[in-house]
């Protein structure tokens, strides 16, 4: 049960991206499209989780003065491996978000999760704590996705849905509207917390 | 010092292991990524110049008339009846609003563009991303692309900017501008480099 609650905690109590507001920028950059936002979650997936595997591993032997940069370099080899994977077999899509796959290693949410979880909890933990950290970023990065692509240009993942009389509104494909369903889905989520009593 | 040791041999065994990892994908990976981007090469230069020839790349890329353009490869178009020059498409780098837009430009030997293909951009989804989107229309009435509307025009007689002779796409006038700077500039020097050549 208790580890059931380390996943829960990162999806919905402690969300990296709705409660802690961090990691905003591939969320705003990438959420105009469902099939980038699956793309970003795939790879924000294969670096989260490792990283936290492999930092939770070397946590006796890393040195706290130097954890910093071993996180950095950690990240960035599974951001390497990551975009290399998304380039070969996504890349039609990975030529379009290309610019904030490579930025995932300074993403706000790996880093933090390596500082604040791996290094200071066990090998099997910090998998769970990596795998809801992943479901909380891409569950909110999708939901976004789908909303504004939608809106703005009336399909889903590329497929019209919207019938073709129907006038797309721009401002939801631009960086603004990253914002306003952030702010909607934060709303919703404080909500939620504040009537089953979990948060004041 | 003991601990010293400790720590970089355990620190070099976990380099060690994830530099591992690292060559396993990469020699996994590259031969696709090679085939995917010679296989899109292959692709835009017959999207571009539509036919029977053979595309012949230079030694040297021609030199571009304007700095903000980058040429990067330039193949001559062989008839491969005749076996003259037909043509020239040149792989164009420009700014675009996000990233640099990397492109083919098919122009003939009398300075009429034959195709535009994009190869690699990051514009925003919706918006510049339609510039490589077959179903956005700038002239709905008779279903015409964005790229599509440079075929016919000639870099010389025509000015190629938006809103003027060239339809721009709605809310992206950077990667409008973009597109057809890359193009005109990419159509004069490949003539510039014709007219060299044969002097």
């Amino acid at each position: 049960m208790k580890k059931l609650k380390i996943i829960w905690e990162a999806i919905i109590p402690n969300n990296p991206v709705l409660i802690i507001s961090i990691g905003l920028c591939s969320v705003i950059a990438v959420s105009n499209s469902v099939k980038s936002a699956l793309l970003m979650t795939l790879v924000f997936a294969l670096v989260q989780i490792p990283s936290n595997i492999i930092i939770s591993a070397m946590r006796k032997i890393i040195p706290n003065e130097l954890r910093v940069p071993i996180f950095v370099s950690v990240i960035a080899a599974f951001t390497t491996i990551a975009a290399l994977l998304s380039q070969a077999f996504f890349n039609p899509i990975y030529q379009v978000i290309k610019l904030y796959i490579l930025l995932v290693v300074v993403n706000c949410i790996i880093i933090g999760r390596a500082e604040a979880f791996a290094y200071t909890n066990g090998i099997f933990d910090s998998l769970l704590d990596g795998i809801g950290n992943t479901i909380g970023y891409g569950l909110v990065l999708v939901t976004i996705a789908i909303m504004r692509e939608l809106i703005g240009k009336g399909t889903l993942a590329g497929i019209q849905i919207m019938s073709e009389s129907y006038q797309p509104m721009l401002l939801m494909i631009l960086p603004p509207a990253g914002f306003i369903f952030i702010g909607i889905l934060t709303g919703a989520i404080e909500t939620y917390l504040k009537q089953k009593g979990g948060k004041e | 010092m003991k601990s010293v040791l400790k720590f970089a041999l355990n620190f070099g065994i976990i380099a060690a292991i994830i530099g591992l990892a690292l060559a396993v994908v990469f020699q996994i990976t590259d031969p696709i990524i090679k085939l995917q981007d010679a296989k899109a090469l292959q692709e835009g230069l017959q999207n571009v110049f539509n036919g029977n020839y053979e595309f012949p790349e230079l030694e040297k890329p021609i030199q571009s008339l304007d700095p903000s353009v980058q040429i990067l490869k330039t193949f001559l178009v062989r008839d491969k009846n005749s076996n003259s020059i037909e043509g020239g498409v040149l792989t164009v780098v420009v700014a675009g609003s996000q990233a640099p837009i990397k492109m083919l430009v098919g122009v003939k030997k009398d300075g009429t563009i034959s195709g535009i293909s994009i190869l690699a951009m990051q514009e925003t989804a919706g918006l510049g991303a339609n510039a490589d989107n077959p179903s956005y229309y700038v002239n709905k009435k008779n279903k015409i692309t964005f790229l599509g509307q440079f075929k016919g025009k000639n870099v010389e007689k025509d000015k190629l900017i938006p809103k003027e002779d060239i339809i721009a796409i709605t809310g992206a006038t950077i990667t409008s501008k973009a597109i057809s700077t890359g193009s005109k500039v990419a159509g004069e020097s490949f003539l510039q480099y014709l007219k060299e050549a044969h002097q």
